[in-house]
């Protein structure tokens, strides 16, 4: 009975007719034509193939023994399986009562007899597309519906549909589970007096804007806030983040869509964050502190003897002074020029204590506008106390156009001293003079780069990848701890560090800081 | 001898330090001169130098240490008061080894230092003097001729003049004119006395 499909989807036409002759002259003009073909010789049959079967289209001859063609049509549009096929009217009648009567019965057109092969061809083509895309039509829609509510049921945010008032129209489970209520009650209660404790103004008093979702259901206002104290039904409250979006049909304003949740879960968990965030800050600070503390203590000689410099120098005019002060006669001159110098080696021994007090000073985690050249001046400064120990030299280049940065002065400076003591001690391994060279430039609008190159041994194959990691270290009495802390601290302010072997040998380390926009 | 000008050569990288200790030597009466590296003393030094040397042991290029090492190379007899800061005992205690005389640590009092800054002169003043005895003690032993150096070699040696004279197959005679002439030049009577002189310059001279 099938036949291959050729040019429509393959679509079912049930052919009814008491008469053997037009059954066979029917077939004859449809088959071939990719429809899969069904016969009946009476209205029983016809019922009963329709049932099984579902055409697309129903060829119906009108005057039949036992049940009319009038009848058979009632019968199948009064059956769900088989309402929505297309009946049409086989019949010699051609007056327009029983067209009428037809199409009353749900008849979707009629084929008048004799017929002409050319015009049933057309008719049923044209009514076997029409129910074909129909039926397409309701699965789809079928299949939306289903989605939808699968997805409002399944969806763990409340989602209310309400009119211009404020009144709910429709709520999904999750809105019921996170007010307390059932589905039942809250379908027609006023979402401003349900939440909010706010009971919406009668007739045409203005309503009070500061009530969430208010502007969007009066004003078409999308709406989004978050943390939000809203009522349960119980009278308590809970924090809400929601969305509320204007319903809109032909441009009039129909009310509004809520989506919402409960954050309470959401915010402990963003407090507790905040606090584990702010207990790394404070652990990275103390560890910044200590380690500049140790930074001092390695470098002590070394600060002691910036100190003995002036000092000594300071007990040798003292000396010399009151030696003078003993002459006959007095020179003036000479004791004023001591005392200067004494006054001039006081401030320097005191300037060398306001360095070290800075930086070993805990950071009040303040960022700062700086000046680079400033601030690698003073590192120089500070390294040098080592360089003189380890007979090694620092030199800095800071290109021009290179602007100020925001950043921590006390914890950028720990970096950049970091890195310059392990360059100088890095040359000094290698047995070399060569000086550790500091360079700053703009690599991008928004960044400002510093690398310290040194020619000194360079770094184990591999290093790279563990250079940054704890306790990883290439010196006999390092802790590997140094590298660790001075990419957290370049991270704290917006940079980050890294290392690259140059091609002349070496080592370079780099870190950036964000440029200070103005 | 004494008429030797002795100054204290002040090797010290800090301008303020270097300033102020010229000025406080001077005004104690001390001939000083100053030099900011280890280097340019070095380029200055010469063995006519008296003195004594007050250095840095901690400078930037060549430390004091190095410069220690490179004046011993070139035999000087320079005391050397080493000058240092707080954590340099390590240091110190090396210059002791090779030979520094002392150290004192920053920042000192002037007593302390001038002590032994005068300390150091007066050692200075000795070795000078000694070293200006056995270099007469040289010079007079080169003023020998070869017989006589033999001759004196034996004296030393405790032979009699007999056995010399058998020994060298000359007369009893002919000794005796070589020892006196020996003891003349030699500027001694007695000898004991050419004994210890010759013996505190053995390193120097070749007795055969």
């Amino acid at each position: 009975m099938t036949e291959p499909v050729t040019a429509t989807s393959e679509a079912t036409v049930l052919l009814v007719d008491d008469n053997p002759q037009n059954l066979k002259v029917l077939y004859e003009t449809l088959k071939d034509r990719g429809y899969r073909l069904l016969i009946a010789n009476d209205g029983e049959k016809a019922l009963t193939l329709a049932q099984r079967h579902q055409p697309e289209v129903i060829l119906l001859d009108i005057m039949m023994p036992d049940m009319d063609g009038y009848e058979v049509c009632r019968r199948l549009k009064s059956a769900p399986l088989t309402a929505d096929s297309a009946v049409v009217f086989l019949s010699a009648l051609d007056d327009v009562d029983s067209k009428v009567k037809g199409f009353a019965l749900g008849g979707a057109d009629f084929i008048a007899k004799p017929f002409q092969a050319q015009e049933v061809i057309a008719r049923v083509w044209t009514h076997a597309q029409v129910i074909l895309l129909e039926r397409e039509l309701q699965a789809r829609n079928r299949q939306l519906e289903n989605d939808q509510s699968r997805i409002l049921n399944a969806i763990s945010e409340g989602i209310y549909g309400l009119d211009p008032r404020g009144n709910v129209l429709f709520a999904n489970p999750a809105a019921a589970i996170i007010t307390g209520c059932s589905n039942d009650e809250l379908i027609g209660q006023n979402f401003y007096d349900l939440h909010f404790n706010t009971r919406p103004p009668e007739g045409d008093q203005p309503m009070i804007d500061t009530v969430p979702v208010q502007a969007t259901c009066t004003q078409g206002i999308a709406e989004h806030q978050r943390d939000v104290p809203m009522r349960r039904r119980d009278g308590s409250v809970f924090p809400a983040e929601y969305r509320a979006t204007p319903k809109l049909e032909n441009d009039q304003l129909i009310g509004a869509v809520v989506v919402f949740r409960d954050i309470t879960a959401e915010l402990a968990s963003e407090q507790a964050l905040e606090e584990a965030r702010q207990t790394v800050q404070e652990q990275r600070d103390q560890l910044a502190h200590a380690s500049r503390m140790s930074t001092m203590g390695e470098m002590a000689a070394g600060f002691a003897h910036e100190v003995n410099q002036p000092l000594t120098a300071i007990t040798n005019y003292a000396r010399v002074a009151l030696r003078m002060m003993a002459d006959d006669p007095l020179d003036r001159t000479l004791i004023q020029q001591t005392l200067a110098k004494i006054e001039a080696q006081s401030h320097r021994a005191s300037e060398v204590i306001r360095r070290i007090r800075r930086f070993v000073k805990k950071p009040v985690a303040g960022k700062e506008v700086l000046s680079i050249a400033g601030l690698l001046e003073e590192t120089r400064q500070f390294a040098e106390v080592d360089a003189r120990h380890n007979d090694g030299d620092v030199e800095i280049h800071v290109e021009d156009d290179v602007p100020d940065v925001l950043a921590d002065p006390v914890q950028v400076q720990q970096v950049a001293l970091n890195l310059i003591r392990n360059a100088l001690e890095s040359t000094r391994s290698a047995g070399r003079d060569t000086p550790v060279r500091v360079r700053a430039e703009l690599t991008s609008p928004e960044c400002v780069l510093i690398s310290v190159t040194d020619e000194g041994e360079g770094l184990p194959e591999g290093a790279e990848e563990r250079l940054f990691l704890p306790f990883y270290t290439t010196k006999a009495e390092g802790m590997g701890i140094g590298l660790v802390l001075c990419r957290s601290l370049i991270q704290a302010q917006g940079g980050d560090i890294g290392f690259e072997r140059p091609p002349e040998g070496g080592a370079r380390f780099y870190f950036t800081l964000p440029v200070a926009t103005t | 001898m004494s008429d030797i000008q002795q100054t204290v050569y002040v090797v010290e990288d800090d301008e303020a330090v270097r300033d102020s200790l010229e000025l406080l030597l001077k005004s104690a009466g001390k001939e000083v001169r100053t030099y900011r590296t280890a280097n340019a003393f070095l380029n200055d030094y010469s063995d006519k130098m008296a003195g004594c040397i007050v250095l840095d042991i901690r400078m930037p290029g060549m430390d004091g240490l190095e410069l220690q090492k490179k004046l011993n190379e070139r035999h000087s007899i320079l005391p050397i008061i080493f000058v240092t800061g707080h954590g340099d005992v390590p240091m110190a205690v090396d210059a002791m080894k090779e030979g520094a005389i002392d150290f004192i640590q920053k920042p000192y009092r002037e007593g302390a230092l001038l002590e032994k800054i005068e300390n150091a002169l007066e050692l200075d003043r000795e070795q000078r003097k000694t070293l200006g005895e056995k270099q007469e003690i040289v010079r007079r032993i080169k003023t020998l001729t070869p017989r006589e150096s033999e001759i004196m070699g034996r004296m030393i040696a405790g032979q009699a003049n007999k056995v010399i004279a058998i020994e060298l197959d000359i007369s009893q005679r002919t000794v005796e004119i070589h020892r006196s002439r020996v003891m003349h030049k030699m500027g001694t009577h007695s000898l004991a006395h050419l004994v210890r002189m010759v013996l505190s310059v053995k390193d120097r001279i070749d007795l055969g």
